[in-house]
């Protein structure tokens, strides 16, 4: 007996080996592959910009820096004198120090300037992409579930018409409905900025009127975003329910709901995880359109500014937090795949 | 979901209460639109809200007038200038203290400006406007004295904001170039302005000032100055609308005219300093070796061609259909704002739309009509499509620029409209490969610099036309360093008049400036200029200081007579209304929601019933 037993213990304990093994030389690949992307990143983001139309001197300084001399001070200072490689070179030693440059259009730190921009970003397109998420999977679970039925079509009718507005459209009929007021119902919600003037932020009063002042912009948003996931849900657990197994769980007697929540849901979660990993990655490149609309000064702003002048610290900066944003969220979706599904791995 | 709702409907109800508490203070409300603060270092910054915020900081040596921006006393209370107009003394004023306490003398005057004589990026922002200063000095607390090597025509006016020495003489040359000047650890920036800084960072969306009521020229009548910078328009102007805020500027023509209806709103289009013009490539060339460059059209860079063309331009159904009704038809490049400068072409010069005289001119000038009805180069190869370049960022742009094509071609001169973002076409602009863009200036109270850009000099710098004329630049060094104010101005027109004459630009409009107050709160803002002129964004701070709440408006300052935005407009004051109903309106919103929600709910779950019976 226990020599029958003994062969089948050694060569479990072997598998859980090359199980375990495997995943690390996984790990290690897709860590070194997203390393390898930021890098080149880094690289076409410093001649990328270059390359662009524009001498931030003379953009900026219109007006301002009239004689030659003027010019030749700001150059100097903000390092636009040097020779490209030099400038190159510079670049590649002060972000390997985490030093992101001074700002030609701010003259204020870069990395000050993102950190600073970053949070109503987060805010504003964080909070949208997790309501999206969890009110679209719900009502593309309903709308699936009940195909052709009267909710189905209500909610996918209307989550196709929210999603084809333009988002600046959308947000402003918010505005003119909600921040300003009409008929008798009064304007409860303010038209724009993050939070009031005169309130400190971090207070409790100061949160409670942020989230006042984001409420448009994230119901703009989560309703632009909605049809996204709501649409992608139903349609793969639409493929799903022709699948044989959940007859198998109808024939065990399970209730519709179990059927639908343990076995149905499950496997159609897949295809949604992608997308909703792939737009966590996006949540720092902001949304451009809706800071506008609202004035909320995040990334997405930030960003066009910069591009006017052309402020190649920012730009640089901008583009580094976007793409690492993007390259992590890939890399966590990865790993999180490699180890719920082994066949990714090979 | 449902209790998501009322959290939410509860937020503004608890915001409400808290504004209320803090009504005692006067709070002046400011929305801009369009470029924000770049830095509140007075060293560093380029855009016009920054000079806002420094202006309210800091003072300046002198000061500006209402009616016309002629020097006015400020920080000095006099100046004399030597026979030889090479030195200036200026008498400064005893007594202002910096918001620390610390006294303001003229050492703090001599060094602010020596930092810009002397500095590094300090020079990038001032040194024009001290250039041929060889020396400044404080040989007492109460003077200063400046020495030059030649008389400089646009002294006194000099715009640099006085900083506090005992403070700046912290910063070194090295750190400069990043230094904030902003509030830190809750402390206010130092200036002896009429307001402080108290929070606010460059490139921030608010700014909050307080009032000193220690300034000098007596405490201002509103407690605080909150700006809040705008990025769309119809956002801004439904905050005004709502009484978020109290003012807006940087609004269209069009929304002027609408706020116009509103019972207690004032809107005007305030003429501002500035012109748009239509610019040609008068000749690029690469100025080290004064070969030309880029390839404009040799048509353009005739001045008969260009000048033919002023009068193919339909000024006044520009500014009605492309601004709106906001401006007036332009002419030279000193706006008639600067009444002393202003040259006003004669009847017999002036350009009036009449195609038939611009063919005419044409045909004299040698670029006659071909048999394809299209006009030759005098020699008779056809003149080819003019390239036109409008920029992206701007409607006015645009659409000035395809009212040009359709004259041109009226004229028998094809053209083609491509559109630049304004990086893309200062790219452009320097190469030389165009023929003619659209674009605007702001100028200055005292139009050097202005006058410079069109000079041989500023080729390749900050000429955009590429612009040469030897006359034209004999008369810009002459009235440079002129001493003699009544000769100076008439160097000035002359200059104009050959600008007319050879249009490198044609000026097709002086620009003006949105802005709509809320009257049924504030009053006795004064336009500069007086009459005509913008409430905010002027030159100097006159209206934070001298504005006053409607309650406290019954006597506006008396320098302000005449012009000024009085208390007269007693609104009902809708505000007031909506807040104390508010509540009540929101209550009773919540319910309406409530039982929409709970009544989807009920459907829902009798639908479900339905369909599992299915």
């Amino acid at each position: 007996m226990s020599l029958v037993a003994d062969p089948g213990l050694v060569s479990e304990s072997e598998d859980v080996q090359t199980r375990t093994r495997g995943y690390a030389s996984y790990l290690g690949l897709k860590v070194l592959g997203a390393i390898g992307s930021l890098m080149f990143m880094l690289v076409v983001n410093f001649f990328l910009f270059r390359v662009l139309p524009g001498d931030p001197a003379r953009t900026l300084g219109r007006g301002r820096l009239t004689t030659d001399a003027q010019k030749a001070a700001f150059n100097k200072a903000y390092g636009l004198n040097q020779p490209l490689p030099e400038q190159f070179w510079t670049f590649l030693k002060n972000t390997a120090h985490g030093d992101l440059g001074i700002s030609i259009q701010y003259r204020v730190p870069v990395s000050h300037l993102i950190w600073e921009r970053l949070w109503p970003t987060v805010l504003l397109v964080g909070t949208s992409t997790i309501l999206a998420t969890v009110i679209g999977v719900y009502l593309g679970i309903r709308g699936a579930w009940k195909r052709g039925g009267r909710f189905d079509k209500i909610s996918t009718s209307l989550s196709l018409t929210l999603y084809s507005m333009p988002e600046w459209w959308l947000g402003l009929m918010l505005i003119a409905g909600l921040g300003v007021g009409f008929w008798f119902v009064p304007g409860i919600f303010p038209t724009g900025g993050l939070h009031s003037p005169d309130v400190n932020p971090s207070s409790l009063h100061g949160i409670l009127d942020t989230t006042w002042h984001l409420v448009l912009p994230v119901t703009t948003l989560t309703l632009a975003y909605l049809a996204d996931y709501s649409l992608i849900m139903r349609s793969s657990l639409l493929d799903e329910l022709g699948e044989d197994y959940l007859l198998t769980a109808r024939a065990k007697g399970l209730r519709d709901v179990q059927v639908r929540n343990r076995h149905a849901v499950r496997n159609a979660m897949l295809p949604t995880t992608t997308i909703i990993a792939l737009n966590i990655g996006f949540v720092v490149s902001g949304a451009i359109t809706v800071e506008t609309v609202f004035s909320i000064p995040g990334l997405g702003l930030l960003s066009i500014d910069a591009l006017q002048a052309p402020d190649f610290w920012v730009l640089q900066g901008f583009f580094l937090v976007a793409s690492a944003g993007v390259i992590l969220a890939n890399l966590v979706a990865n790993l999180i795949y490699g180890w719920l599904d082994p066949r990714v791995r090979t | 979901m449902a209790l998501g709702l009322v959290l939410g409907s509860l937020l503004p109800a608890m915001a409400l209460g808290s504004t209320a508490q803090a009504k005692d203070k006067v709070v002046f409300h400011v929305g801009i639109l369009g470029e924000g603060v770049d830095s509140l270092n007075p060293f560093l910054g380029f855009q016009a809200p920054s000079y806002e915020m420094w202006g309210l900081t800091y003072d300046y040596l002198v000061g500006y007038s209402m009616t016309d921006m002629s020097p006015e006393p400020d920080l000095a209370t006099k100046w004399k200038t030597s026979a030889d107009g090479r030195t200036w003394t200026f008498t400064v004023r005893s007594g202002v203290k910096f918001s620390d306490g610390v006294p303001l003398t003229a050492k703090d005057v001599a060094y602010t400006y020596n930092r810009v004589l002397h500095g590094t990026v300090e020079q990038s922002n001032w040194l024009s406007y001290l250039t041929g200063v060889t020396s400044v000095t404080a040989p007492n607390d109460t003077t200063v004295v400046m020495k030059l090597k030649k008389p400089i025509a646009t002294l006194p006016l000099l715009p640099i904001p006085i900083v506090p020495e005992h403070i700046w003489k912290n910063v070194s040359e090295k750190d400069i170039k990043s230094y904030a000047a902003e509030p830190s650890g809750g402390k206010p920036v130092v200036g002896s302005g009429p307001f402080r800084l108290v929070q606010g960072t460059a490139d921030g969306s608010t700014f909050k000032f307080e009032a000193n009521p220690d300034y000098w020229g007596g405490a201002p009548h509103v407690d605080e100055v909150i700006f809040q910078f705008y990025k769309n328009d119809d956002a801004a102007v439904q905050a005004l609308i709502k009484g978020e805020i109290d003012f807006v500027e940087g609004i269209t023509a069009l929304e002027v005219k609408s706020l116009q209806g509103q019972p207690s709103i004032t809107a005007h289009n305030g003429n501002s300093p500035g012109f748009d013009e239509i610019a040609f490539n008068a000749g690029s060339i690469d100025v080290k070796t004064g070969k030309p460059i880029g390839n404009p059209n040799p048509a353009v860079l005739d001045p008969k061609f260009r000048h033919a063309l002023g009068y193919a331009l339909d000024l006044p159904t520009l500014i009605k259909k492309v601004y709106q009704g906001g401006g007036l038809p332009g002419t030279t490049i000193v706006p008639p704002n600067y009444k002393a400068y202003h040259w006003e072409p004669p009847a017999d010069q002036k350009f009036t739309f009449d195609l038939a005289k611009a063919g005419q001119l044409l045909d004299e000038a040698g670029y006659k009509k071909g048999s394809d009805g299209l006009r030759t180069l005098p020699d008779g190869s056809p003149i080819g499509t003019l390239r036109l370049a409008a920029r992206s960022d701007s409607p006015t742009s645009l659409h000035t620029m395809d009212y040009f094509k359709q004259w041109l071609s009226d004229l028998g001169i094809k053209s083609d409209v491509s559109t630049y973002s304004s990086s893309q076409l200062t790219g452009v602009i320097y190469k030389g490969n165009f023929d003619a863009f659209q674009w605007g200036w702001y100028v200055e109270p005292d139009p050097d610099s202005m006058l410079s850009y069109m000079t041989c000099g500023q080729r390749n710098g900050s000429s955009d036309s590429w612009y040469c004329n030897k006359a034209y630049d004999k008369l810009y060094n002459k009235q440079h360093v002129s001493t003699d104010q009544t000769q100076r101005e008439a160097e000035i027109k002359q200059m104009q008049e050959i600008l007319y004459r050879d249009s490198p630009y044609l000026v097709t409009a002086y620009s003006s400036i949105g802005e709509a107050v809320r009257s049924d709160r504030f009053a006795c803002l004064v336009p500069q200029p007086n009459p005509g002129g913008v409430w905010l964004e002027q030159y100097g701070v006159y209206n934070y200081i001298h504005m006053k709440p409607v309650s406290e408006a019954s006597n506006c300052d008396s320098a302000t007579a005449g012009g000024e935005l009085s208390g007269a407009v007693k609104a009902t004051s809708s505000s007031d209304s909506s807040s104390s109903t508010g509540p009540f309106l929101i209550g009773a919103g919540v319910v309406v929601v409530l039982l929409l929600v709970a009544g989807g709910i009920t459907m829902m779950r009798r639908r479900t019933t339905v369909g599992d019976r299915e």
